[in-house]
């Protein structure tokens, strides 16, 4: 396979540029490719089965009407671009859908797309709620059917020789980019958050042992190079899904240095390994199911549950926290008023910017922001 | 607010016109436990009710609450007091009602005097939630402890599979029983720690065999609706089911339910109709306008009943063994799951677990459903604050056309008059009875 010039030629991961490389690398490997929204059902089992897992994406703010003749307007934004996106056919080069019950919408996107536009492979893959003994117990059996079903489409079985070793690609691939972050603690970063989105992205896409290769690269790249001297306030980026990097490039540009995040796409996937375990199962589960911080699982009340938000912020000295939610996001609207007071009696404002998924008017985001970075000074 | 003319409904039932004078007595009953201090559990649709009746709990619904707060006009009152506090407008209006109410409770100490009953929803001592239905639901009681009471939750998390899973795979269904049951015996462990109560089986048991006797009735009063005239109508269906939620387990709803059963029955044998001359019968999907509830009789005015609501049908799953009334209470919820397999859900998906939604696996109870009821036509109330219950109407709007029977979606709220607009929504209904018209004459659907 010869595709490592392909990669490094290129200076962009975005949605378009993904879905060409995606093309590209399913006719050199003649591998399968499936496709995965949210992040519980593991892109290493994915992988180990002999097909290539893909985290689709979408673009923000472009027409969604071919999701009318399916869905109702009040709903996900970013779910209906999807939908849409899929109806046009534009992702065409699936030839597998996994969806993970994470929120109602996703899970429900699952229930329609399968229906309207089947694939040869589809599986929603159901996760509990709490994290109870018994929860864990399913989430470690619903890792098993998914592996069955897998090996059953892909007729390559998933042997614990081939996952663990996925397993510590996967990690070391965590590891560098937990290297790149910790370099974003010194001030000035020596990254900007826009570029280091645009590497999280390349993870979506690139198979685990060449996003190494390119990890590496770009960490090496970072640690020669001379910060740019400007001094802006240090943001945090939390909230819903974002992949694309608009939101990063506004705040850059009204004078903010995006430091870290919480997004699913962003850190929350990153953060931490997945344990080594005598049964990998039993790393998966606490990686994919306990450790994942998607608001949608519970875990209990009390603002404690924002406790590694606050150790986070101090830890990337961070100035002000920037929320961003789609529409009709549930679980991270309803976590905005505890989150904000809590923030808030730490010394973090915390700015709430409720989008469509289309970052539009674009102007009027740029000017909140821009207060918003004054007040950081 | 948009200037519309809310109204109450007017139910054609004597025994659910009867249920203003039973229900305050229920809520005084309530009262004055809750004036001795007795704990009070706020629950979710979705745990079952008849371990509240074991454990000789006092309980109140939020979302029951919520549909009380809405038809006394005082839900935009609290939800403008929750959207001050930074929830926004989308969420569940049953939500943003009870977090308003909260909010006031905290400040002033006590029930806020706007509340639809004496003394409110009182305090809290526990929350029992459940999943069941939707997502929100996991974080509303969440919130209530993080941000009002400082109170124990418990949540139960009936998963079913979802509609391209096998539930017939013994596999499969060992998956989910399993977690079905470790959950109950979580929940009971739980209630147990918390009233200091050790649950009596045999009166779980008999409990649930009041309870289910009036299920039974309930259910058969609505199979009666398949009569034309339809002798029952959604003013009397949407107020019914309160007994089930109040009076649960109790001889008292047994007696409700059995006494409605036979004076439907009785309409029938006199072809008693809730419309004198019945042009249209409707289907209803989602969420009743709780704060005007007069559009149904409205609808009747028109010659236009509605003989079948999706939302909080019964169905027949609750047939189930009850020697071993837990195993019963797991049974129950697995058997809702395979109805909605062997169905195809997107007839009810608010009667859904969250995975069960996308059984697009077939229409078949619709096309019964349309067979059997005589309907024409089908009305979905599409709830901006409640996705889960709406999200699906137009894939629904899509299988009834393909049989051709009009549909028409219209949007509001089940708690929130603000996204009432009378004049547009009546001049709606109007021209989709048109539309039935043509079709009855076998003309073409037009879309609405």
């Amino acid at each position: 396979m010869n595709f490592n010039s392909h990669i490094f030629g290129k200076t962009t991961f975005n949605t378009t540029e993904n879905e060409k490389l995606i093309r590209h690398l399913k006719k050199e490997t003649q591998k399968p490719v499936i496709g995965y929204l949210c992040c519980f059902a593991p892109p290493e089992i994915i992988a180990a089965a002999g097909a290539i897992p893909y985290r689709i994406s979408g673009h923000p703010g472009s027409d969604t009407s071919k999701a009318d003749a399916y869905v109702e307007p009040y709903g996900c934004t970013y779910v209906r671009s999807i939908l849409a996106r899929a109806a046009e056919g534009q992702l065409d080069f699936l030839d597998g859908l996994v969806i993970s019950h994470s929120c109602d919408m996703v899970q429900r996107l699952y229930g329609i797309w399968t229906y309207y536009h089947p694939l040869n492979f589809s599986y929603l893959f159901n996760v509990p709620h709490q994290l109870t003994p018994w929860a864990k117990d399913f989430f470690k059996r619903e890792l098993g059917f998914f592996r069955e079903k897998l090996e059953q489409f892909t007729g390559q079985q998933v042997t614990t020789g081939a996952l663990n070793e996925t397993i510590g690609l996967y990690n070391k691939n965590r590891s560098l980019v937990r290297q790149i972050y910790e370099l974003r603690k010194a001030a000035p970063p020596p990254v900007e958050g826009s570029e280091a989105f645009e590497i999280l992205m390349a993870g979506g896409v690139l198979p685990a042992d060449q996003y190494r290769t390119f990890l590496e690269s770009a960490l090496k790249n970072f640690q020669q190079r001379k910060p740019d001297p400007h001094q802006g306030p240090r943001i945090m980026i939390w909230g819903s899904i974002m992949d694309s990097p608009i939101l990063f490039e506004v705040i850059e540009k009204a004078g903010g240095k995006v430091v870290c995040d919480d997004t699913c796409i962003g850190f929350r996937t990153w953060e931490k390994d997945v344990p080594q375990t005598a049964d990998p199962y039993d790393g998966l589960t606490e990686h994919y199911f306990v450790n994942f911080q998607c608001p949608r699982t519970d875990r209990g009340p009390s603002v404690k549950r924002f406790n590694y938000l606050l150790e986070r912020a101090r830890a990337y000295r961070v100035d002000g926290v920037v929320g961003y939610i789609i529409s009709f996001c549930d679980p991270h609207k309803f976590d905005y008023p505890d989150l904000r007071d809590y923030l808030k009696k730490e010394g973090l404002p915390l700015l709430l910017i409720d989008d469509n998924y289309s970052f539009e008017p674009l102007e009027a985001l740029k000017t909140r922001l821009e207060a918003f970075m004054e007040m950081r000074k | 607010m948009t200037q519309s003319e809310m109204s109450r409904a007017k139910r054609h039932l004597e025994t659910t016109k009867k249920m203003k004078e039973m229900l305050p007595r229920f809520f005084m009953r309530m009262m004055e436990r809750k004036f001795s201090n007795e704990p009070v559990a706020w629950c979710m649709v979705g745990i079952p009710p008849e371990l509240l009746k074991a454990f000789d709990l006092l309980f109140e619904w939020p979302e029951n609450f919520g549909t009380m707060c809405a038809s006394r006009q005082v839900a935009p009152y609290f939800i403008e007091v929750a959207e001050n506090d930074g929830y926004s407008p989308e969420l569940c209006s049953y939500v943003t009602n009870t977090m308003g109410y909260c909010r006031l409770f905290k400040e002033k100490g006590e029930a806020p005097e706007e509340s639809p009953l004496p003394g409110g929803m009182g305090t809290p001592a526990m929350l029992l939630g459940s999943g069941f239905v939707c997502e929100p639901r996991w974080k509303w009681f969440q919130s209530i402890a993080t941000r009002f009471f400082d109170i124990p939750v418990y949540s139960t998390d009936p998963l079913a599979p979802p509609w391209d899973v096998d539930p017939h795979d013994p596999r499969i269904e060992e998956h989910y029983l399993t977690l079905l049951r470790e959950d109950l015996a979580g929940q009971i462990e739980f209630m147990e720690k918390q009233t200091g109560k050790k649950l009596d089986l045999d009166n779980l048991r008999e409990i649930m065999e009041r309870s289910h006797q009036a299920l039974t009735y309930w259910r058969d009063t609505l199979a009666l609706r398949r009569a034309i005239p339809s002798p029952m109508g959604s003013t009397d269906y949407f107020h019914a089911i309160i007994p089930q939620m109040y009076l649960v387990g109790d001889e008292d709803a047994v007696v409700f339910y059995r006494e409605m059963y036979e004076e439907v029955r009785d309409r029938v044998e006199r072809k008693m109709g809730v419309v004198e001359d019945e042009k249209y019968r409707l289907i209803w999907f989602g969420l009743p306008p709780w704060f005007n509830m007069g559009i149904f009789n409205y609808l009747e005015s028109l010659g236009a009943v509605v003989a079948y609501e999706s939302t909080y049908n019964v169905g027949d799953y609750f047939e189930v063994d009850l020697s071993d009334p837990l195993e019963a209470i797991v049974r129950r919820t697995w058997q809702r799951a395979l109805k909605m397999h062997e169905y195809g859900s997107e007839t009810m998906p608010e009667l859904c677990n969250p995975a069960v939604f996308g059984g697009f696996s077939g229409s078949s109870l619709l096309e019964e459903l349309v067979d059997q009821y005589s309907l024409n036509g089908a009305l979905m109330h599409l709830t901006r604050s409640c996705r889960a219950v709406s999200f699906g109407e137009v894939h629904t709007k899509n299988r009834l056309a393909k049989i051709n029977v009009p549909s028409l979606i219209f949007e509001s709220d089940m708690a929130d008059p603000r996204l009432w607009s009378d004049a547009q929504i009546k001049t709606r209904l109007h021209a989709f009875l048109e539309t039935m018209d043509k079709a009855k004459q076998g003309g073409q659907i037009n879309e609405l």
